[in-house]
């Protein structure tokens, strides 16, 4: 049994799911559901409808490129059955699964993160540009306006020397 | 309506199911892009005489896949819009299901390679003068 990819959005079609088109030149299209089917009626492209697992990719939304989507391929030589394989096989499988797993999460994390710093960024600007909503232009420092109330005492202690 | 179905979903949904229904399929892009190949674009271009064709089959537009009546008929169909989407969706390579699997995990991610395409030259007419 082969459980095969969809056409169009990439998942997979389980047995007697989904629908089969035949093209008239004999080439074979696997719809997982008619939302696909429908979508591929209409002539939609599947790199452009931003559902899709061919758009997330081609976009840089989901990890791309790694080592690790290599292990799983179309393979059409029929492997002998033999039971330390078949064991290692479903161990390894396991193991691929969640490292892989723990790749595209990194991965999409990673791709937020320049969006926290660019929210931040503009954050800082908005407070700079409208600073004049929360202070005064015309307050003063609080250390300049010491030095001006020294100066202005400083100058009255003269004046009343002066006077006397 | 809110949650309430709606009854008689499919009346009047003739006219779109008639629009998708495979005896009215017309060629898909990737059907396109091998009829562009020299030697099938050839045989395109210059059709018999065929009767039952628009035009007698000889104005047909390899990109957009239709027939065309007469020559100032393609020329026009040349200039407008729809045409000139067709020439800009066909330069890139077509999507195939090899693609749908490397997306689905089976491979790394592979950019699709540009394609070189232009508006064929307009020879057509004169074969059916002489």
């Amino acid at each position: 049994m082969r459980l095969e990819k969809c056409y169009f959005c990439s998942s997979t079609v389980y047995p007697g799911h989904g629908i089969q088109f035949v093209r008239n030149d004999c080439k074979i299209f696997r719809f997982c559901r008619s939302k696909c089917h429908k979508a591929f009626q209409k002539k939609r492209n599947p790199r452009k409808a931003r559902w899709t697992k061919a758009f997330r990719k081609a976009a840089g939304k989901d990890l791309a490129v790694d080592p690790s989507f290599e292990f799983e391929k179309r393979r059409n030589v029929p492997v002998k059955y033999n039971r330390e394989l078949w064991t290692t096989t479903v161990r390894a499988m396991q193991r691929i699964s969640e490292i892989k797993n723990k790749r595209q999460n990194q991965f999409i994390l990673n791709r937020l993160k320049k969006g926290k710093e660019l929210r931040k960024e503009a954050d800082v600007r908005e407070v700079q540009k409208n600073i004049h909503l929360i202070k005064s232009p015309a307050a003063r420092s609080t250390q300049l306006e010491k030095r001006l109330v020294e100066v202005i005492r400083e100058e009255d202690d003269a004046k009343m020397e002066d006077d006397l | 309506m809110g949650r309430l179905a709606r009854k008689r979903k499919h009346k009047g949904d003739k006219p779109m199911k008639e629009k998708y229904r495979t005896k009215r399929k017309t060629k898909d892009i990737d059907e396109v892009h091998n009829d562009m190949k020299p030697d099938n674009a050839q045989n395109l271009l210059k059709q018999d005489i065929d009767f039952d064709r628009p035009g007698f089959g000889q104005f047909y537009c390899i990109h957009c896949a239709k027939y065309f009546i007469s020559e100032p008929a393609i020329k026009e169909h040349f200039k407008g819009k729809p045409h000139k989407k067709r020439i800009k969706a066909l330069k890139v390579e077509p999507y195939t299901q090899a693609e749908a699997e490397r997306a689905a995990g089976m491979g790394s991610y592979v950019a699709p390679k540009p394609v070189e395409v232009s508006t064929q030259p307009l020879s057509t007419g004169m074969d059916l003068e002489t």
